[in-house]
């Protein structure tokens, strides 16, 4: 099955039918950037101006975590981290 | 909850492919080309273009969400590149 | 409770799971809690392993 691209509305599809469609292709996309980030290099910005990196190894979806490895932080390196999703503001890697 | 978090998947697809700026807590700013945002978390995931020809990419946590402005709208080419990224993977294996 | 009842369930546990995932994503449904599946399976599998701690253990943020 070919990953869904097309985001133009279909002829005749009801609303519920789009909005499905459309919450199916952002998740599929969010949901192949997570797994795209796993052995990457990510750097953190955490709140309160924290920034850390570390590997980044798997997303929890039910809990919001995401498990690293090598993070990197202002007192030292911890080998393997649990950071909360709520603790985060912002991520960046390179593909 | 944020005004972001609110949107539906038909407001939020309507950001997709074009160039915006994102304020978030603590007054950070973000820029990018939006590939995607997660209709679980509504964090936003931005891509940006290296001089070097690699890029970056940038996930903004829903919850820290404060505006997102479009910037400029995306062309072919752009649009081209989102679309393939992170798609390479075995589609088969997610297939019911 | 006063009205606990002594019928089985008449929903069998992923059932309502189900559902809910029809009701958001539609026609992939299933794709999408295929995915998920695979992403929640690769946490656990490295939490199993590791055990890894929180940091910071006190959230930045509550």
């Amino acid at each position: 099955e070919a990953p869904e691209t097309q985001e133009s509305p279909r002829l005749g599809e009801s609303l519920e039918c789009q909005e499905q469609r459309a919450r199916a292709v952002q998740r599929e996309r969010y949901l192949r950037s997570l797994l795209a980030m796993g052995g990457r290099q990510v750097s953190f910005t955490l709140h309160e101006g924290v920034r850390v990196t570390a590997c980044f190894g798997a997303a929890d979806l039910d809990v919001a975590n995401f498990y690293v490895s090598q993070l990197q932080t202002p007192i030292g390196v911890q080998a393997e981290a649990l950071l909360r999703c709520s603790d985060i503001i912002a991520y960046t890697f390179k593909p | 909850m944020n005004e972001w978090m609110k949107k539906t998947p038909l407001e939020w697809q309507d950001y997709i492919y074009k160039e915006v700026r994102v304020t978030a807590s603590e007054k950070k700013e973000y820029k990018g080309w939006v590939l995607t945002t997660d209709p679980v978390s509504a964090s936003i995931v931005l891509v940006n273009f290296l001089e070097d020809g690699s890029m970056s990419v940038t996930g903004v946590m829903g919850h820290a969400v404060q505006t997102v402005e479009t910037v400029s709208d995306g062309d072919r080419r752009v649009r081209e590149k989102l679309m393939h990224l992170f798609m390479s993977g075995d589609c088969q294996a997610y297939s019911p | 409770n006063t009205h606990r009842s002594v019928e089985p369930p008449s929903e069998r546990p992923g059932e309502r799971r189900q559902a809910e995932m029809k009701r958001l994503y539609g026609a992939s449904a299933a794709k999408i809690q295929a995915m998920e599946a695979a992403v929640q399976l690769n946490f656990n599998k490295h939490c199993d392993r590791k055990r890894p701690k929180y940091w910071p253990v006190i959230p930045l943020k509550f």
